[in-house]
C-alpha cells in the first residue's frame, strides 16, 4: 500500500527540506535543517541517571529557572516590547538543542540553536574566537538563523570544571538594528543591505562582561543607544541568572545528570508528540491563504499549506509558493517558517506537552524555494514573519480539522487575529532620550471563535499568547507618543458565525508633546489573514488610518473628547481633520503635534454557520456594539424589535429557515458552478509578482482544485 | 457507523459516504472531496462585509477585485457546511482527504466516535 507520504510529488529544480541558500560568513543553514543533534558524550553518560520521577522534578526545576529568568529581564529592561512579553529564555544542551523554554515568544527559543552549532563547529577550536566559561554571543542575521534583523539573541555556554554542560540563552524583539527606516521594519527595502546590521554567532563579551568595543560598535549603530545598551546587558544580565541558577543544580545533581536530562526531556517530548500524532486521523489537509503587498508595492502572493499526517509523523507542505521578488522585505526563510509553527503547536495542537524542540522531531518540513517562503540570500527579510504567520493560520485551520474528531476537540478554533498594522515610531520620549519600536498594542490579538464559544476579546499576542499589551502610562513614559485611547470597539470588525470572533484591542495613539517619525507595515489592506472555520466568516482587512491636522488637542483642552473607537473615526469621523486610509506599508514620514493613529491586529474569524447563532447572543452583540443593526437582521436573519432589543424566535427560525430554502435555490452544483468559476481570473496588475496563475509553479495548472501534482 | 469529522460532516463508514450531521442526507463518496456533494455559491464579500469608512478600496472591507467568498451548502438543508476566501476563478481546496481505510481500521470494534 502506498503510503499518503510517497504521493506527494515535488517539483523538480526547486528546494524543499532545505533553504534556498548556500552556506556564507557566519551562517551554514546545513546545520539549521537538521533534526536534534546527535547526544554530545557527557548527554549520553548521563541520559539514563534520573529516573523517571526525578526527570518530571528536574523540568520542574529547569522551568522554573527559565520563568525567573523572564521575570529577571522584564524587571531590567527599559524596552515596552520586553516589558510586554515578546521575549524568550531558554535552556539548551551542550549540542545546542531546545530543551526549556519559558513562557513568551516560543519561536524565538527555536531559532536560537542556530548560533550554538554555528559556534560549536566553527568557532570553538578557531583560536581567534573559541569556546569559554565566561564568553557572551550574540546574532540578528536571519541568513543564520534569526527572524529578522530587529530580532536579537544573546547566548551564553555553561560550563562545569571546564566542561560545557548547557546554553543560557535569551531572544527577544529589539526593534532598531540601523536599518534605513527607523524601529529595523524598512516595508520599501528590495535587498537585505538594507536592513541594518547582520551579526552572526559574534563573540561579544568575555569573562561575563560584555567587552566595550563591541558595547560601543552596537550602540553606535543604532538610533536608540540608550535603550539598547541598557536591553543589551538585560539579556546578559538575565543569561548569568540562567547560568547560576543551572550550576547550582549540577552542583546538586552532577554534570552529566543535567546535560542527560535536558537531551532527556526533548526524547520526551518526541515521544508524547509521536503518541499524540497516532490519536488523530490519518489524511491530508490543506488550507491556503493570499498577501496583497510584497512590501511597498501591492500584489497578490500565494502561500499554500498541505499537512500529511500518517501514523506518528506529519508532514508539513508548503508548495505552490509565488516565487522571490526581489523588490521588497516580504520574504521568510525556511527556518523561519518551520520556527513559527511553534506558535499554533506549542499553544494549541501540542497544547500540555512540554515545548521544546522535540515537538518538532515527529514533523518533517517541506518548504518550497526559492519562493518568499524560503528565499534566497540578498533579498530583503524584515517582513518576512507575513509570509511564515500565514503558514501559521493554514496550520492552525487545518490542525482545527484534523483534531475535531480526536480526544482533543477541545483545541479546535479558528486562528487568532493576525491582520497586522504595525505603526513603528521615532522621537523624543518623555525622559527626553531617543526611542524606537513597535506598540505592544499587537499584543492585544482578537481570539479566533471556538467549537465551543465566541473567540475571547483581546486574548495576547499573535506570536505568544503569554502576553500582555503593556501599561498606557509606560508608552506615554517610554515612546514618543501619548495613548488618547484604548479599547475594543469594533462595530462589525470581526468574523461572524455561530460563534463570533473576539475583537482585537484597538488603540488610538497621538504625536505628543512632540512631533514622531512613523514608518507602518502589515499585512491586510483589502484581504484578511484572519480566517473563519466550519463556515464561519473571516475577520475583515486592515488598512492603515492616520488622522491629520485634526481637532483632537482642542477638544481635549475643552474637555470634549468624543469616545474614540474604531468605529466613530473609521465610519463616523467623530473628531475633525483630514483622514488618511491608506495600505498598511509606508515609508517614514514626520508627523506634527496632534496627529492621530489608529492601530490594531484585526479580529478573529468566526466558526460555523450563522443562521446557528443563538438570537439572545446576536442581541448581546448588538447591546454591546460588537454588531450593527443591520448585520443582525441581514446576516444572522434575527428577527427582533429594535426598541427593546427583544427577540421574535418564532419569526427568526421563519427568517432563518427561508434564508436555508434561499441557499438550496441559488446554490449551484459543483459541476456547474465550477466552469464559470474557473474561466475568471484577477487583474493583471495583481499578478505581477505571483507566478504562474493559478498555480506559480505549474503553467496551465486547470484542475478545480489545487496542490494535484498527479 | 457514522464518525463526526467536522461541525458538519460525518463519514459513514460502511458506504464510503460524506454525509450532512444537521440533516443526515447524503453528499458524496467519502473518497471524494465533500465539496463535489454540495451546492456552491460565490459572494461579493461586501454582501457579508460592509465597508466601515467610505474609502473606495481601504475601508476594512474585502476588495472584490482580490477575493470572492465561495460558500457551500448542504444540498437538503441547506447549512453552510464551510466557505473559502479565494481569489476569483483560484481553484477550490480539498481541505480533507481523511485515509478512509485507516479510519475503517481505527473504527472496526464498532462504537461512535
Amino acid at each position: 500500500m502506498t503510503s499518503l507520504k510517497d504521493q506527494i510529488k515535488l517539483h523538480e529544480g526547486l528546494v524543499y527540506d532545505r533553504h534556498a541558500y548556500g552556506k556564507g560568513p557566519g551562517w551554514d543553514p546545513e546545520l539549521i535543517v537538521e533534526k536534534a543533534a546527535e547526544p554530545s558524550p557527557i548527554e549520553k553518560e548521563g541520559y539514563d541517571l534520573l529516573s523517571d520521577v526525578e526527570l518530571e522534578i528536574f523540568y520542574h526545576k529547569m522551568l522554573t529557572i527559565v520563568e525567573e529568568a523572564r521575570e529577571v529581564w522584564q524587571n531590567l529592561s527599559i524596552s515596552d516590547i520586553i516589558l510586554a512579553g515578546d521575549m524568550s529564555t531558554a535552556i539548551f544542551t551542550p549540542s545546542g538543542d531546545l530543551a526549556v523554554a519559558s513562557t513568551g515568544i516560543h519561536f524565538h527559543a527555536l531559532l536560537n540553536y542556530a548560533q550554538s552549532k554555528f559556534i560549536l563547529k566553527y568557532y570553538r577550536d578557531d583560536p581567534t574566537v573559541g569556546l569559554n566559561e565566561g564568553d557572551i554571543f550574540f546574532f540578528n542575521n536571519p541568513l543564520a538563523g534569526s527572524t529578522h534583523a530587529p530580532d536579537m539573541f544573546t547566548a551564553m555556554p555553561v560550563f562545569h570544571e571546564g566542561e560545557l554542560v548547557a546554553w543560557a540563552e535569551v531572544g527577544g524583539h529589539q526593534g532598531d538594528c540601523g536599518s534605513v527606516s527607523p524601529g529595523g521594519f524598512n516595508p520599501y527595502a528590495t535587498s537585505r543591505f538594507e536592513e541594518g546590521f547582520h551579526m552572526a554567532g559574534v563573540k561579544i563579551g568575555e569573562n561575563f562582561r560584555i567587552r566595550k568595543d563591541m558595547l560601543d560598535y552596537l550602540c553606535g549603530s543604532v538610533r536608540n543607544p540608550f535603550v539598547f545598551a541598557v536591553e543589551l546587558r538585560s539579556r546578559v544580565a538575565t543569561c548569568l541568572r540562567m547560568r547560576d541558577r543551572i550550576l547550582r543544580e549540577v552542583e546538586r545533581r552532577g554534570p552529566a545528570a543535567v546535560s542527560g536530562g535536558l537531551r532527556r526531556l526533548i526524547d520526551r517530548s518526541s515521544e508524547l508528540a509521536s503518541d499524540r500524532l497516532r490519536q488523530i486521523n490519518d489524511g491530508v489537509y490543506r488550507s491556503i491563504l493570499f498577501n496583497d503587498t510584497i512590501g511597498a508595492e501591492k500584489g497578490l502572493v500565494r502561500i499554500p499549506v498541505t499537512v500529511i499526517k500518517e501514523g506518528g509523523e506529519m508532514t508539513i507542505l508548503v508548495q505552490g509558493v509565488s516565487p522571490p521578488n526581489g523588490k521588497g522585505p516580504v520574504h521568510a526563510t525556511w527556518h523561519l517558517v518551520r520556527a513559527s509553527q511553534a506558535v499554533y503547536l506549542f499553544a494549541y495542537f501540542f497544547r500540555g506537552l512540554m515545548p521544546n524542540v522535540g515537538l518538532f522531531e515527529p514533523l518533517t518540513f517541506l518548504i518550497e524555494g526559492p519562493s518568499v517562503a524560503n528565499s534566497p540570500e540578498d533579498v530583503a527579510h524584515t517582513e518576512g514573519t507575513i509570509i511564515s504567520a500565514a503558514v501559521v493560520q493554514s496550520f492552525h485551520i487545518i490542525g482545527s480539522k484534523m483534531l475535531f474528531d480526536s480526544p482533543f476537540r477541545e483545541n479546535v478554533s479558528a486562528p487568532f487575529s493576525r491582520n497586522m498594522v504595525a505603526l513603528v515610531f521615532y522621537g523624543s520620549n518623555l525622559f527626553g532620550y531617543r526611542a524606537t519600536g513597535i506598540t505592544s498594542t499587537g499584543n492585544g490579538a482578537g481570539q479566533g471563535a471556538r467549537f465551543d464559544g465566541d473567540g475571547e476579546h483581546s486574548t495576547g499576542f499573535y506570536w505568544a499568547s503569554m502576553t500582555d499589551a503593556g501599561e498606557v502610562e509606560e508608552f506615554d513614559a517610554r515612546y514618543p507618543f501619548t495613548i488618547v485611547a484604548r479599547g475594543l470597539l469594533g462595530t462589525d470588525y470581526h468574523g461572524f458565525g455561530m460563534y463570533r470572533g473576539g475583537s482585537a484591542l484597538i488603540e488610538v495613539s497621538m504625536a505628543y508633546p512632540n512631533p514622531v517619525v512613523m514608518t507602518s507595515w502589515g499585512t491586510s489592506d483589502v484581504i484578511s489573514h484572519n480566517p473563519g472555520l466550519f463556515g464561519g466568516y473571516w475577520g475583515p482587512p486592515n488598512p492603515r488610518l492616520t488622522i491629520t491636522k485634526n481637532d483632537a488637542l482642542k477638544l481635549m483642552a475643552e474637555g470634549a473628547l468624543p469616545e474614540l473607537t474604531h468605529h466613530s473615526l473609521a465610519a463616523e469621523r467623530r473628531l475633525g481633520g483630514e483622514y488618511a486610509f491608506e495600505s498598511s506599508s509606508v515609508n517614514p514620514k514626520e508627523f506634527e503635534i496632534g496627529d492621530v493613529f489608529l492601530c490594531d491586529t484585526g479580529s478573529g474569524g468566526g466558526y460555523g454557520d450563522v443562521l446557528e447563532r443563538d438570537p439572545e447572543a446576536v442581541m448581546t452583540d448588538v447591546r454591546e456594539g460588537m454588531i450593527s443593526a443591520a448585520v443582525a437582521s441581514r446576516v444572522y436573519k434575527v428577527v427582533y424589535d429594535e426598541e427593546t432589543l427583544r427577540v421574535d424566535h418564532a419569526g427568526t427560525e421563519a427568517l432563518r429557515e427561508e434564508e436555508r430554502q434561499a441557499r438550496i435555490a441559488r446554490g449551484k452544483s459543483f459541476d456547474d458552478f465550477i466552469g464559470g468559476w474557473l474561466t475568471q481570473k484577477p487583474k493583471e496588475h495583481l499578478l505581477i509578482y505571483y507566478g504562474d496563475w493559478p498555480d506559480p509553479r505549474v503553467p496551465g495548472y486547470d484542475k478545480p482544485f489545487w496542490g494535484e501534482h498527479d | 457507523m457514522r464518525v463526526r469529522i467536522t461541525e458538519y460532516l460525518d463519514i459513514d463508514l460502511e458506504r464510503e459516504l460524506w454525509c450532512c450531521n444537521r440533516c443526515g442526507g447524503d453528499l458524496i463518496s467519502a473518497r471524494e472531496p465533500y465539496k463535489r456533494g454540495c451546492l456552491l455559491h460565490e459572494r461579493d464579500p461586501r454582501e457579508i462585509h460592509k465597508p466601515i469608512s467610505d474609502h473606495p478600496v481601504f475601508n476594512y472591507s474585502f476588495d472584490p477585485d482580490w477575493v470572492r467568498i465561495i460558500e457551500f451548502y448542504c444540498p437538503h438543508c441547506g447549512v453552510m457546511v464551510e466557505n473559502e476566501y479565494l481569489p476569483p476563478g483560484h481553484p477550490l481546496t480539498n481541505d480533507i482527504q481523511p485515509d478512509i481505510d485507516a479510519l475503517k481500521r481505527k473504527h472496526a470494534g464498532g462504537g461512535t466516535s
